[in-house]
Formats: C-alpha cells, sequence, structure tokens
C-alpha cells in the first residue's frame, strides 16, 4: 500500500518537450538540485512539516501583500443576496471573482438597472478592461447604449453576450495600457442623446403593436364564437329535448300534385318513398289507391 | 468524438501521463456549491465511434475541484478536495482501500494539484486559505507551506523544465515563482488587474508562463522580464478559467472560460485565436491535452459532460 517513488523504474513515458533544448537564454532560476524533492527542501531549511495556516496568520499575510491592492471579499464571505440567477450569481463557492453578480445578472439578461449604476458610474472606468465583451447595460449611465438598452426588457442572450464593441480589447480605447478616457465629443453626444430617442420610441412602439395584436386576437376569437353560437345552441338544444323524450315531429309535407292531389305513377317526380314501398307498386294509373285520393301511408 | 456524462457537474479533467487512452476527471454536485464530489477515471475506447467507458470512480463527501494524475506510479490519482483535504487514490486497490492517503491541512477547499513531473516524487496544493503546500509521497504530512498571497490561490503548476520551481496564481492579481528552497517567493509578477485563475508553463521555455484571468484575456510572460507581458490573449468574453501549454507545440495554448467555449492560441503570431470550440452549453471549466496523443483535447463544463477530440476536429461530431 505505502506507494514508494521510484522515478527511474516506474516513470511514465518521455514527455515531448525533454528531447527539445530550451529555445531561450539563460534562466533566472538557481540550477535544479539532486535528490528527492524532501531532502532539497530540508536541505535548503526552509522545511516546515505539517504547517497549518490558521485564519489569523492569513490577516497577517495581508500586510505582506507587497502590490497594496484591496483584495476582493472571499467567496464563502460572498453576500449573495443580490444574485439574479440562482445560483450563478453569487460565488459562494466556486472561486473566481464572479461576486459582483457580474456573471449572474447578464446571464440571466435581468441586469438592466443594475449595470447601469455598479459598471457604468466609473467603477470599471478608468482602465476598463470590461469593455468589449460586456453589452447594453454595461456601458449604463456612461450613455452610450442609453439606460440599459439593451439589457432590460428582451431578455438574456442579448444583454448577457454583449452588443457593445466586439470581444477583442484591442480596437478599446480604454485598454489598460492606454491612458484614461477623454470625454466625449460633441456628435457622440448628440448621437447618444438621438438614439435614447429612437430606442425609448421603438419600445413605446412595440408595446402599442403587442397590444393591438393580442387584442385583435381576443375580439376575433369572440366574434368566431358569436357565429356559432345559434348552431350550437340549436344541436344542444334538440339533444336535451330527446334525452327528455321529446321528439320533435318531423314537419315533412308532401308537396301537392297539380290538383291538389299527388300525382299518380311510379315516375312521379315529387314521389317519395313511402310511395316505392307501398305494397303494390302502382302502375301509371292502374291503382286503386289513388281513387279516394292521397292516402299513401305515412 | 465520443462524450462522457457525468452525474456531477465538471471541474477538471486531466490526461494520464501513463496510458494515451486513459484520464480522469473531478466533478462536483450543484455547480461545486454545496453536496459530493466524484472523481471518475475514463478510458477511451480505441474506436471512436465507441463510448467512453468508466474505469472507477470514488465518492467524496465534498467536491472535487481538481485532479492530477501521479509521474511515478500509473494507478495513483490526486484529488484536490473542497473540504480541505488532498486525496490519494490507487486505482489497482480496491474501492474500499480507497482512497490510500486523505491529507487534511489546508483550512479551505482545495483548488488545485500538480504532480511534479521533472522529479516525479512530489506534488503540490493550492487552496484558498491561501496558501501553497508541497507535499512527498513519503512523508504523512506536507513538507512545507508557502503563504505569501493575500488571496486564495487558484492554482500552482511546476516547472515542467525545473524541479524546483514552481508557479502560483491568486485572487490577489498576482502571479508569484517559487523555489521550493528559498524561503519567500523569488519573483512577483503583478500580472492582471483582476484575479488571476490559472497560469501554466511553457514545455519547450523554462522562462515563459501564461496566466488566465477575470479580466477575460490570457497574458504570457517571460519571467526574465516581467514588467511587459510577451502577448496579450484576449478574445474570451467571461473570465479564463483555465489556461494550458500544449505539451507539442511550444506556441501553442488552449484556455477555457465562463464564456462556455475553450479556445486554442497561438502567442507568437499577430491573429493569436487558432480556434474556438463552442460544443459546452455551461462554464468550460476544465481542459487538457494528452502528453501522449499530439493533438488530442479534453474539456469538462458544468453541463456534466466530458469531450475528447482531436485538435481541428467538431467535439460534437458522432
Amino acid at each position: 500500500m505505502e506507494p514508494n517513488p521510484q522515478p527511474s523504474a516506474n516513470g511514465p513515458p518521455p514527455k515531448p518537450w525533454e528531447q527539445a533544448g530550451s529555445s531561450s537564454g539563460p534562466a533566472p532560476f538557481k540550477p535544479p538540485s539532486a535528490g528527492n524533492t524532501s531532502d532539497v527542501v530540508e536541505a535548503s531549511g526552509t522545511a516546515k512539516p505539517g504547517e497549518i495556516v490558521s485564519a489569523s496568520d492569513r490577516t497577517a499575510a495581508v500586510n505582506r501583500n507587497s502590490l497594496g491592492r484591496p483584495v476582493p471579499t472571499r467567496p464563502w464571505e460572498q453576500n449573495y443576496g443580490n444574485s439574479t440567477y440562482g445560483g450563478y450569481g453569487s460565488t459562494m463557492n466556486y472561486n473566481s471573482g464572479y461576486g459582483t453578480g457580474m456573471y449572474g445578472s447578464s446571464y440571466g439578461g435581468l441586469g438592466g438597472g443594475m449595470y447601469g449604476s455598479s459598471y457604468g458610474g466609473g467603477l470599471y472606468g478608468g482602465n476598463s478592461m470590461y469593455r468589449g465583451g460586456y453589452g447594453g447595460g454595461m456601458y449604463g449611465s456612461s450613455g452610450m447604449y442609453g439606460g440599459g438598452m439593451y439589457n432590460s426588457g428582451f431578455g438574456g442572450p442579448m444583454g448577457g453576450y454583449g452588443m457593445g464593441g466586439g470581444p477583442y480589447g484591442d480596437q478599446d480605447p480604454n485598454n489598460p495600457f492606454g491612458g484614461p478616457p477623454s470625454p466625449p465629443g460633441f456628435w457622440i453626444s448628440v448621437l447618444r442623446v438621438m438614439q435614447g430617442v429612437v430606442n425609448f420610441f421603438g419600445r413605446i412602439s412595440i408595446l402599442i403593436d403587442q397590444n393591438t395584436q393580442a387584442f385583435h386576437l381576443f375580439m376575433t376569437a369572440l366574434l368566431q364564437l358569436f357565429d356559432r353560437s345559434g348552431l350550437l345552441y340549436g344541436e344542444l338544444a334538440r339533444f336535451v329535448l330527446r334525452l327528455l323524450g321529446i321528439r320533435s315531429k318531423s314537419k315533412k309535407v308532401h308537396p301537392p300534385g297539380p290538383n291538389g292531389q299527388r300525382l299518380p305513377g311510379p315516375y312521379n317526380s315529387s314521389g317519395d318513398v313511402n310511395y316505392i314501398e307501398a305494397p303494390k307498386a302502382a302502375p301509371s294509373g292502374g291503382s286503386w289507391d289513388n281513387v279516394w285520393g292521397n292516402d299513401s301511408p305515412q | 468524438m465520443p462524450v462522457f456524462k457525468t452525474p456531477f457537474n465538471g471541474y477538471s479533467v486531466k490526461f494520464s501521463p501513463f496510458y494515451e487512452n486513459r484520464l480522469a476527471v473531478a466533478t462536483a454536485q450543484n455547480f461545486g456549491i454545496l453536496g459530493n464530489g466524484r472523481l471518475h477515471v475514463l478510458v477511451l475506447s480505441p474506436d471512436p465511434s465507441l463510448p467512453i467507458a468508466e474505469l472507477a470512480s470514488y465518492d467524496t463527501a465534498d467536491g472535487v475541484y481538481d485532479v492530477a494524475w501521479s509521474e511515478s506510479h500509473d494507478s495513483i490519482v490526486i484529488a484536490a478536495v473542497a473540504d480541505g483535504s488532498v486525496k490519494l487514490y490507487d486505482l489497482a486497490l480496491p474501492p474500499t482501500s480507497n482512497p490510500i492517503r486523505s491529507f487534511q491541512e489546508h483550512t479551505r477547499e482545495v483548488h488545485s494539484a500538480d504532480y511534479n513531473p521533472v522529479r516525479r516524487d512530489s506534488f503540490l496544493s493550492s487552496s484558498w486559505d491561501d496558501t501553497v503546500k508541497l507535499w512527498t509521497l513519503d512523508r504523512p504530512t506536507s513538507v512545507r507551506t508557502f503563504k505569501e498571497h493575500a488571496y486564495c490561490v487558484y492554482s500552482a503548476v511546476w516547472n515542467p523544465r525545473h524541479a524546483d520551481v514552481f508557479a502560483s496564481a491568486s485572487g490577489d492579481c498576482t502571479v508569484r515563482i517559487w523555489d521550493v528552497r528559498e524561503p519567500g517567493s523569488t519573483m512577483i509578477l503583478p500580472a492582471h488587474d483582476y484575479e488571476v485563475l490559472a497560469c501554466d508553463w511553457n514545455k519547450y521555455d523554462e522562462c515563459v508562463i501564461a496566466t488566465a484571468s477575470v479580466d477575460k484575456s490570457l497574458k504570457v510572460w517571460d519571467v526574465r522580464n516581467y514588467r511587459v507581458p510577451v502577448s496579450v490573449l484576449n478574445g474570451h468574453g467571461y473570465a479564463v478559467r483555465k489556461v494550458k501549454f500544449s505539451p507539442h507545440v511550444r506556441n501553442l495554448l488552449v484556455s477555457c472560460s465562463y464564456d462556455m467555449t475553450v479556445c486554442v492560441w497561438d502567442f507568437m503570431v499577430e491573429d493569436a485565436l487558432v480556434s474556438r470550440y463552442d460544443h459546452h452549453t455551461e462554464f468550460a471549466v476544465g481542459v487538457d491535452m494528452s502528453v501522449l496523443v499530439e493533438g488530442l483535447m479534453a474539456s469538462t463544463g458544468w453541463d456534466e459532460l466530458v469531450y475528447v477530440w482531436p485538435h481541428g476536429t467538431d467535439p460534437r461530431a458522432p
């Protein structure tokens, strides 16, 4: 069970890079030591077996942070109340700085106003690497895309994946190696205003359009219902009456003959089935049945 | 190419350095926020039309965030577990006797594990308790703890050409280069303005290192001149989660991101993005390139799928 390291006897196949020499100049590292790792570390005097770092040590480490940057809240300390997409917005446990609801909100597309305030207001303004991939709302109050124009109404992917700018930050005037962004020129401001206006009316027209369509559909359905209702109720009434045992009498009238009598003969055009079903087929004019008038069995 | 469905959300995938058809996958339930984890060892069939088979799987009481193959034993895998433990599993042993070791020293989630490919007797673990620990198989405890970072350490990777040097990427926006014989870090790279989530060494140049960050970019650095990056690779739409240099091509690297894509880059050319794979439908958080088969790639993500495909083909192609 004890896995004894036997590197020479039990090594993996050679790595493809082992045959190739290092292609650049001298490295700033001390040459590697011989022997196994634990011996090397112990020989250097830096070994500290089984050290457990407590939270207080961690706080001390913050002071050693040579960058002097504030560090974000820890993933497990994060306030994930502002998450908008279930677990995604919160970074409780899966590391990596999604804490500010950055992914959460844009993924769900609910982010309109949220971005407007948190990103646009210059939080990332200085050397915004967040330009580029983020759409709509992120540019919120910087105004370019209006107040959350892409983000708030039309759902997820549109806002989430960014309509603004290409994904390549290189064309970004705000790339981290450039200076701070200059204020927008006159025409840009005008265009932004125009865009806001167009967007506003676009929304209103969509609203009206949708309502009109809904109303139309409703009225059409209603009219169709009324249109058919006579038939529907007639059938229904007949059915109910039949169930009640009331049989509506067929009011079939035999059209009279030329002299008020039924026309004799089988070829009588107005003759009905009953005539044919009469006990005796009556040849033309030869039947006594017709003597007393039209009394064919009904 | 074959796809494997894991019951939990994928977190990391690594090819075995011994067998070209074997890979290990770390997964965690409920996106790693709460719940169990599982370590899968998968076997690729020689016929790509056949599905990927599972050789073994080990359950843990907390999510598994990373996995590393031993370079000295073909059957040993190391799991970085969210409860702060580092566990060793031996595939050759029955499931009842696994894990063969469980090191409980980190006080927070362990986020990465990396086995020393040069000396092959030690490995590193990096944790959200801001430390990196060095372990050897012949000691019951960690040999050393590297505590300098001011925030979670997301990744610690050995230099593949130098037995004593490694780099660590942290949420304090720095990457630090360490020599296990030195008391402190030997270099501090203020690599990004936002958290650095991963780093990896070039396999053909011991001074070149790539970093991946929440700022959506990858940067390639020469440690001899770390004021200016050699190259900045933009193209991901969200934070870049992992980066890995190709074991076969000097200038090639692969990255995966929260924008759900896996990208392959050539950092020495102007138009650096070589290809983009958008086969995942959730965050792509694990990617690896095979050391033994040139161009063979694997990726996993929160869509609970593991894809294995040769570079240049569609991972979803049947």
